[in-house]
């Protein structure tokens, strides 16, 4: 009988495994049910397991217990026990993993060597999928802090997509797995890093300021398993290949790579390569007047099919936020504060997101008030929104600039040592992250279901992620 | 370099301490091995699945994963080699059953290999980007046994050798030639194509190539179509029993090359076979299995498309310019219709009802059916004829199909508006004489008229109805105001509208007196009722019914023509009359007279009238006296005028100036319309204009279109442009 569940697995092989819906394990269930010869003896380093071969089946193909039955491994019947030289405790677990969906880990257990014994049966991805649930800005709960060695300010966080993250500081990135085992650091020829993003779950790309002369820096490829540079992209102007300083960093979905760039020259604007070949495909040099080589934030907007570009105070004296169409090496939408009223109220742009469900950029000033600029007009101004936090008064010694994030309807802004979370159509606060020490929260990134929020002063990032489903 | 080896050297030092036994790996290494080379032998029963995954395990856990991949790689690949020798020595038939075996045994073992090294399948490997367990496998197995030497071109030449047998008619294992085609798919789709269906395919273009040249030289072309089509379906039936679904159109597309394309020109005009002969001896059901089969190939539904054009062409030329043919209108058309039926039948039951081919035959039926002036006028006399008599006992149905048919011929004629103006005649013909058969069939084609060509069209052919009608009414009235009037002579006048019908000139000629009483009463009684109008009388048109008493008492009632009354009328008073005498009284015009006396005096047995001398022509010097003798076996005698069905030399001439004259207000009012709305416009380009706008009615000739614009400009509707004289300006 136990064949049965494993004829598949002749004809086609699956890299990755995925726990069973829940329809499919009902009606393995039914199949099997009441069926004696369906039960199996586990001998687990001593202690004795019984089960029936319709759990195990759960853990799909691709694992120990796949192969385990695979037909031509003559295993049934069982005439006796099957022992298996592993830890029983962690065994229990993922017994109960797969049993239930749900995992629950004895205190006496840690984390890492059920991880190892996961990675033994083949189940790691079962473990992942079950600790946490599918994101919610609204019920997120502090599940990690991890505390870095880094001597100097965070940089940046970036949220991998599968729940491992990387946080740059100076000129090292450390890249951590879902797990939050760190891996190896990465640099680019030990230059300041200015951005870092994820490609996919194991390809990063790290953006660095050029040395001077040298020709170091610019913007590099890494493994994030093994941390080797597998690609240095290269900027040419008028076939020359030139040093550069490479800034903010965006992707899309046609494997395009986008990168402010400073050269040293006249390679100043957004450069384009391709995610396959490596090759600079296109550069949108930035027009007199105008800042894009500087740009602070890229973000890349599908359903428009063009590229934001946002250079902020106070890298810049003024804001420039526009909108890059690459078809046809076109501006489509640009907004500046160039000439406006300001120093009244000091309401200056220092972060921007565009939300292409409701037309607009949001934008955040240093106070956390949000502003929204109406994307379908041309020279439009800011509408702020007039929530104010009063806090004006006591602002902390080391300030961060707010920084904004946009995922599934939720609007998120950072601002000192908390996040904030707007919901619905007018952008009501709705929850709010706070954790007491580790200083301002210099940035923060969602991704793989959860997020991470770097602090400027104790070097420490924080994970946010959302408990399973309840069991009613 | 030195760095790198400080680096080993590190390594080595840690794994010291965590593995206690130095010679571990190789230990466990060994185990592995063991158990690949038992999976190999098929005995491993033995094995313990838990431990060998273990081992495995460990080894990568302990870095040791590339000494288990690299192992893993030499083990298999020397089993490999081993089995590849085993095939080589299989003899004849068993080759690829042995190839077969082996190629199961290998993917078992495979399987059950990857089962131990699942661990190092999803990290290590993972991790290094290296091919997975499984391709890694398939691969070895392609690069040791398919591609080695001594299997490579056996193994290719045993197949395409079962094919051509298969082909040959032979029966072949099915299923052992589709185990193997599977094998080179799961190999991946550039082994199955580059090892076998690339050759396969240039086997059999190259086999394809000799049969149908040895069929073209034995076969006609209708056996040729067969075997080729029978061919087609094998190979797609071959396809469905042992080779990629994909591969279907590939080998599809080389027998159309070789069995269709490279040929079709030849089987086209195959002589005595071809499509010509398909075409007349009506073989349907070859000419549908050349289509199917030329559709496949470029070119090859436009080769037979052609062919088929060019013969409708010139069978039609034959038929149209054929003097012969066109002495009997109705027979030239009904030989049309039969044409045209046919080439419906054709496209319909063998093209499919192509629209291509249904095109081709339309703008075929024009091309030649214009050739001949004549067909416009042909075509209503069909009609006339059909109207006149064809159509008794015939159900309504039945009459709507042939009506539609005609519809079908109308449609090719360039010259409506000369049919236009034949039908007309011929309408008015009917109506006044009353020979028509049914109304119904009249008005139905009238309608068919009106929805080909529009409201404009048939709007006098309606105003003709129309006055048949009121000329019935007309009539009532007129005898219910005159009572008195019942006794005498009866008349029936038809009233008729100037311009609906084909206009005639008046030949005024004398009434008899009896007559001219009551057409002045008439007269009177009509102006009375409808002021403003004028009538005139149409004496040329109309007949008459006397009562007559001959010599001996025979008494007979004459149906004679209008102007045959008044000569008739002429003898109540005397016996004797001359030509000039008569011409005289009734100054009836010479021509119409002496047919008309003609017509009286000297056709057998309906001469009413002797003349003298007795000769076929009517001299001027001809005395004319009543017929005593005369004798009829009717009671009723109808006595025709001496006039051809067709019209003669000058009235042709007259319909066509006629036709002309009435073309070159419509060209003017087509000329002015696109002025207007253009304002500014060259010659050529009006030319084009006019020439579209007036294609549905008729064919302008560019010469009057140049004719009515120098008119049109004289009358200052037009000017030339000062500066461009090729251009014309409107003027409001």
């Amino acid at each position: 009988m136990i064949e049965d569940y494993f004829l598949g697995k002749n004809k086609k092989k699956k890299k990755s495994s995925h726990l069973l819906s829940v329809q499919n394990l009902e009606f393995i269930l039914l199949t099997s049910m009441g069926n004696s010869k369906d039960r199996i003896k586990f001998n687990v380093g001593g202690r004795i397991f019984e089960t029936t071969s319709t759990t195990l089946a759960n853990a799909g193909h691709d694992s120990f217990f796949g192969a385990l039955f695979d037909d031509d491994w003559n295993l049934s019947p069982p005439k006796e026990d099957l022992f298996i030289d592993r830890n029983p405790d962690c065994f229990a677990v993922l017994l109960d993993l797969l049993r239930t969906g749900d995992l629950n880990v004895p205190a006496n257990i840690p984390e890492r060597l059920l991880h190892r014994e996961a990675s033994f049966y083949g189940l790691l991805h079962h473990v992942r999928t079950a600790k946490w649930g599918p994101f919610d800005g609204n019920r997120l709960r502090l599940s990690d802090s991890v505390k870095g060695i880094a001597p100097g300010d965070g940089t940046a966080v970036r949220a991998g997509p599968d729940g491992g993250c990387c946080v740059a500081h100076g000129s090292v990135v450390h890249v951590f797995d879902w797990m939050l085992e760190e891996h190896c650091p990465i640099n680019l020829d030990y230059q300041r890093v200015n951005d870092v993003g994820w490609i996919d779950s194991d390809n990063i790309v790290l953006s660095a300021c050029e040395k001077l002369g040298r020709g170091d820096g610019g913007m590099g490829l890494f493994s994030s398993s093994t941390g080797d540079l597998r690609y240095k992209f290269q900027v040419c102007h008028e076939n020359q290949v030139k040093s550069y300083t490479a800034g903010a960093l965006s992707f899309n979905q046609d494997y395009k790579i986008f990168s402010s760039c400073k050269g040293r020259s006249n390679e100043y604007g957004v450069g384009v390569w391709d995610q396959i070949t490596g090759k600079q495909t296109d550069f949108f040099y930035e027009s007199p007047g105008w800042s894009l080589g500087d740009a602070d934030k890229l973000q890349w907007l599908n359903g428009m099919n063009c590229l934001l570009v946002a250079t902020l105070f106070p890298r810049k004296d003024n804001c420039y936020i526009s909108l890059l169409d690459f078809r046809d090496k076109n501006m489509v939408w640009s907004w500046s504060d160039i000439g406006s009223p300001m120093a009244i109220d000091e309401k200056r742009v220092r972060d921007a997101i565009a939300m292409e469900d409701s037309n607009s950029i949001c934008v955040v000033n240093e106070f956390e008030d949000l502003g929204f600029i109406d994307l379908r007009m041309y020279g439009g101004s800011v509408r702020w929104s007039s929530r104010s936090r009063l806090m004006k008064s006591k602002m902390p010694d080391e300030p961060c600039y707010p920084k904004l994030a946009l995922h599934e309807g939720q609007l998120f802004s950072s601002m000192n040592d908390s996040i904030s979370v707007f919901c619905g159509p007018d952008w009501v606060l709705t929850s709010r992250l706070r954790r007491s020490y580790g200083g301002s929260i210099c940035d923060f990134s969602i991704g793989g279901d959860r997020l991470f929020a770097l602090h400027s002063e104790e070097n420490v990032f924080d994970v946010w992620e959302t408990p399973p489903s309840p069991i009613i | 370099m030195s760095n790198q080896k400080k680096r080993n050297f590190q390594i080595e030092a840690f794994k010291h301490r965590v593995v206690v036994d130095p010679k571990y790996a190789d230990k466990t290494w060994q185990i592995l091995e063991r158990a690949i080379h038992q999976i190999y032998n098929q005995d491993a029963s033995g094995l313990s699945f838990e431990e060998l995954y273990r081992n495995a395990y460990n080894m990568v856990l302990h870095k040791f994963g590339d000494k288990l991949y690299t192992g893993f790689i030499a083990t298999m690949t020397a089993h490999l080699k081993d089995k590849s020798k085993l095939i080589e020595a299989a003899q004849g038939g068993s080759f690829l059953e042995e190839l077969n075996k082996k190629w199961n045994e290998h993917n078992k073992a495979l399987e059950m290999i990857r089962d131990i090294l699942m661990y190092m399948d999803r990290t290590y490997i993972e991790s290094t980007k290296k091919p997975h367990v499984h391709p890694m496998g398939l691969s070895l197995w392609r690069d040791n046994v398919v591609h080695s030497p001594k299997i490579h071109s056996r193994l290719l030449n045993t197949l395409l050798d079962l094919v051509h047998k298969e082909r040959t008619g032979e029966v072949i294992d099915r299923g052992l030639v589709r185990n193997v085609t599977k094998m080179f798919m799961d190999l991946g789709e550039s082994v199955y194509q580059d090892d076998f269906e690339k050759p396969f395919l240039d086997a059999s273009s190259e086999f394809y190539k000799v049969e149908s040249q040895e069929f073209i030289e034995s076969c006609d072309c209708g056996d040729y179509l067969k075997k080729a089509e029978k061919r087609l379906t094998e190979e797609i039936d071959r396809v469905g029993h042992y080779l990629d679904a994909k591969s279907e159109d590939k080998i599809t597309s080389v027998v159309e090359k070789e069995m269709i394309a490279n040929h079709m020109q030849r089987l086209v005009l195959m002589e005595n076979s071809g499509l010509v002969t398909m075409l007349l001896n009506d073989k349907y059901e070859d000419l549908g299995r050349m289509y199917n089969l030329f559709r496949r190939v470029t070119n090859g539904l436009a080769t037979v498309r052609d062919v088929m054009t060019s013969h409708l062409r010139e069978m039609g030329k034959q038929l149209v310019t054929d003097p012969e043919k066109s002495k009997d209108p109705v027979e030239f058309v009904q030989r049309l219709l039969d044409e045209r039926d046919k080439y419906d039948k054709i496209t319909s039951t063998a093209f499919g009802n192509d629209k291509t081919f249904q095109n081709a035959s339309n703008s075929s039926f024009e091309y030649f059916i214009n050739l001949n002036a004549r067909s416009p006028e042909f075509i209503s006399l069909f009609v006339d004829d059909k109207l006149r008599k064809g159509l008794k006992g015939i159900a309504d149905a039945d009459v709507e199909v042939v009506l539609d048919k005609v519809m079908m011929l109308f449609r090719y004629l360039q010259e409506k508006d000369v049919f236009e103006k034949y039908y007309k005649q011929h309408l008015a013909k009917r109506l006044l004489s009353g020979k028509t058969v049914s109304d119904d069939a009249e008005k139905s084609l009238i309608v068919k008229l009106k929805t080909e060509c529009g409201y404009q069209f048939t709007s006098k052919l309606e105003g003709m109805f129309t006055d048949m009608k009121t000329s019935e009414d007309t009539m009532r009235g007129f005898y219910g105001s005159h009572p008195e009037l019942s006794e005498g002579p009866t008349l029936i006048v038809q009233v008729l509208t100037t311009g609906s019908w084909p206009t005639q000139p008046a030949v005024p000629c004398n009434l008899p007196a009896e007559v001219s009483v009551l057409c002045e009463k008439f007269r009177s009684y009509y102006l009375g009722t409808h002021t403003g109008r004028r009538l005139s009388w149409q004496t040329n048109m109309g007949t008459a019914d006397i009562k007559a008493i001959f010599g001996k008492g025979q008494k007979h009632e004459l149906n004679v023509s209008t102007f045959q009354m008044c000569v008739l009328m002429l003898f109540n008073n005397s016996d004797r009359l001359s030509y000039k005498e008569i011409e005289q009284a009734t100054e009836i015009p010479a021509p119409d007279l002496k047919r008309c006396l003609q017509s009286l005096a000297c056709v057998k047995g309906k001469n009413v009238i002797k003349k003298e001398p007795m000769s076929k022509d009517i001299g001027e010097e001809d005395l004319f006296c009543v017929n005593d003798k005369f004798t009829s076996k009717f009671y009723k005698v109808k006595i025709g005028t001496v006039v051809a069905q067709k019209e003669t030399e000058p009235e042709k001439q007259e319909t066509r100036q006629r036709v002309e004259e009435d073309r070159k207000p419509q060209i003017e009012a087509a000329i002015v319309r696109i002025m207007k709305s253009r304002k500014i416009l060259d010659h050529n380009n009006i030319i084009a204009e006019v020439t579209k706008q007036l294609q549905p009615r008729f064919l302008a000739n560019p010469t009057e279109i140049k004719k009515r614009i120098e008119s049109l400009i004289e009358r200052d509707f037009l000017e030339r442009d000062n500066t461009d004289r090729k251009l014309y300006r409107y003027l409001a």
